[in-house]
């Protein structure tokens, strides 16, 4: 029988900074020690554990179809993600999961996929993204919205320009800058100026819980219906198997029946999140 | 099976089972509560209820979980901390504090099963004790789908019948323990039998609170989610957790690491019990707490019990042991504040 609360030890094989200053992000990839089983789905999320800090519930960045590294973009906020900014390539983590339900991409073959990220939400959503690059054929037009404060918030700076040239991709940052010439302005004002169309189409949105909340009134504006609109929704974790019992809303557990919901569930929810 | 026991024998019987370690009530000080007994001849079945229910003995208030050791960043160990597996037999359980074992067994053990609280359980034999009186003036048993002669998680349900025990074993488990000193037990004669019946019932018709219309309370609850009612029933409470602590269900936990040494690196990750009711037991890294307020702390235990757990399990997270009221050291009575959820008009 599987202890599902021991992690599987893993070391970090990169890291790269992605942001920095008061709102760092890093983005690190890691191999298990041995060889494990980690078999996980997009948008499914590892417990990472700093040996002495602690545990922290962080959604897998990375394809599934990737084998040989996870990777994981992380927010410097906590205890434990702070300690994770200052390790480096080389040091040993405890990684435990997968945890959560995932995103339901095989229901999507055959449609426009819509991506709508902001700030470091577009985490989750790489893990699609990649995912539905690699395997093109199985779905139609992709589309990725994606925003922050300033053009120096952006995650995946170089990625996003190479994938530019698979996709089609918009850009936003909230203020005006020199340089900055694609839109200016927040991500649900993006969405509307862009006006993407709901017919065949899935939309699936990540970021601050205030973008998301305005980019589904925009979604709904454009016809979009809310069983076509997804989300992921975050709180805080301990155990990260239904037990410990403070991520719920309402009935469900965010770990385990989460993080993904599509706005037609998750707007019957209590909003405790 | 069902058997007799003469109190006097009843020594006798503990003493046979001693490649058990016997857990039961014992008194120290004003209060009651679930020891590991040495000399099982001093335990005594006469006790109101304890104030901890024996949760803590399947899933102890603080347990390691696993030890690590590092001499680099580089270098990782890890060990498991599982629990030992000796067998245990726990006497005196109220049939309310069964039921909440067998609640906790649910959650602990479905979808991933959680391999500290099982190993302990899957080793612990369960020795109920009827009440047939009721062990506390706050206890509620059989308006939520209790009985303060519920066999409900147990593997034998004993009944005190004056100079004798009424001893029925609920499961082959239960049964081996009996067999193992048979001996000392006799066949009940039919008029015990009706004896045993009799004080049943009666021990029912003394439990002095109820909660009208449960069902329909527990489907009224999400109607009024979104009101003042809450910011009412909390205002009095000063956030001291005791609701969920003597609770013999609530089983949120905290996992933490404790540093022995910092370098080279040495420390446990240790799982304690948590508390609902506490501001931050939901707060993010950021600050923002989706349950910010006394109000929906209180809401949320109030719909985990009579709400979510029902939707999720079909059954009632609470037992009706009425320690939460007991207890309360503000007076937040969770009979009072249900009753109230059934008149409130919006």
């Amino acid at each position: 029988m599987k202890n599902e609360y021991i992690p599987k030890l893993a070391r970090i094989v990169s890291i790269k900074e992605e942001v920095d200053g008061q709102r760092a992000i890093k983005t690190f990839r890691t191999q298990f020690v041995n060889k494990e089983d980690f078999s996980f789905k997009c948008g499914q999320s590892a417990m990472l554990s700093v040996l002495g800090k602690g545990e922290s519930m962080i959604s897998v960045s990375s394809s599934p179809l990737i084998n040989d590294y996870l990777q994981f973009s992380i927010l410097k906020s906590g205890r434990v993600t702070t300690a994770l900014h200052e390790m480096e390539p080389g040091d040993v983590i405890g990684i435990r999961g997968p945890y959560g339900n995932g995103f339901p991409i095989e229901d999507w073959k055959g449609k426009n996929l819509i991506f709508i990220g902001g700030g470091i939400g577009l985490a989750p959503l790489w893990s699609i993204v990649q995912t539905a690059i690699t395997k093109k054929e199985e779905y139609k037009d992709l589309l990725l919205i994606y925003g922050s404060r300033t053009s120096k918030d952006l995650v995946y700076k170089e990625e996003l320009e190479e994938l530019k040239k698979k996709m089609t991709i918009h850009l936003s940052v909230d203020n005006k800058e020199p340089d900055w010439k694609e839109f200016v302005g927040f991500v649900p004002n993006n969405v509307m100026d862009k006006k993407p169309l709901p017919e065949n189409a899935i939309a699936v949105t990540c970021g601050p819980p205030v973008m998301i909340k305005f980019v589904i009134k925009a979604l709904n504006d454009l016809g979009f219906k809310d069983d076509q609109i997804y989300t992921t929704v975050e709180n805080k974790m301990k155990c990260g198997i239904g037990k410990c019992g403070r991520c719920n809303i309402g009935s469900h557990y965010i770990c385990k029946n989460g993080p993904v919901y599509s706005w037609a569930v998750l707007k019957t929810l209590p909003q405790e999140y | 099976m069902q058997m007799i026991l003469s109190k006097m024998n009843f020594s006798s019987w503990l003493k046979k089972l001693n490649s058990y370690r016997i857990f039961a009530p014992v008194k120290s000080g004003e209060v009651w509560s679930y020891e590991l007994v040495e000399k099982p001849e001093n335990i005594i079945l006469d006790y109101p209820n304890t104030i901890i229910p024996p949760k803590k003995v399947l899933f102890p208030q603080r347990e390691v979980l696993l030890e690590f050791e590092s001499s680099s960043e580089q270098e990782i160990k890890l060990k498991e901390v599982i629990p030992e597996e000796t067998p245990s037999v726990i006497f005196g359980i109220r049939s309310c504090d069964a039921s909440g074992l067998a609640k906790l067994e649910k959650i602990f053990k479905g979808g991933f099963e959680d391999l500290y609280f099982s190993k302990r359980k899957n080793q612990t034999i369960l020795v109920g004790l009827a009440c047939n009186i009721p062990p506390s003036p706050d206890c509620f048993c059989t308006s939520v789908g209790g009985s303060p002669y519920s066999k409900d998680g147990l593997d034998i349900l004993m009944t005190d019948m004056g100079d004798e025990y009424y001893v029925e074993s609920v499961t082959e488990e239960g049964e081996k323990l009996i067999e193992s000193a048979i001996g000392l037990f006799n066949d009940p004669e039919e008029n015990v039998k009706k004896e045993l019946e009799k004080i049943h019932l009666e021990s029912e018709k003394k439990i002095k609170r109820y909660i009208k219309d449960i069902d329909k309370i527990s489907s009224k609850l999400p109607e009024i989610f979104e009101t003042e009612f809450w910011d009412k029933e909390s205002l009095s409470c000063i956030l001291c957790g005791i609701c969920t602590y003597s609770c013999p269900v609530c089983h949120c936990f905290d996992i933490n690491d404790e540093v022995i040494c910092t370098f080279p690196l040495k420390g446990k990750r240790v799982r304690t019990w948590d508390n609902c009711q506490f501001p931050d037991f939901t707060m993010h890294s950021s600050g923002h707490n989706p349950r910010p307020d006394k109000a929906s702390r209180l809401r949320q235990r109030i719909m985990h019990k009579f709400n979510y757990f029902n939707e999720n399990c079909m059954e009632l997270l609470c037992t009706g042991c009425g320690r939460c009221i007991s207890k309360c050291p503000v007076g937040i009575d969770i009979v009072e504040v249900l009753e109230k959820v059934r008149v409130y008009e919006k």
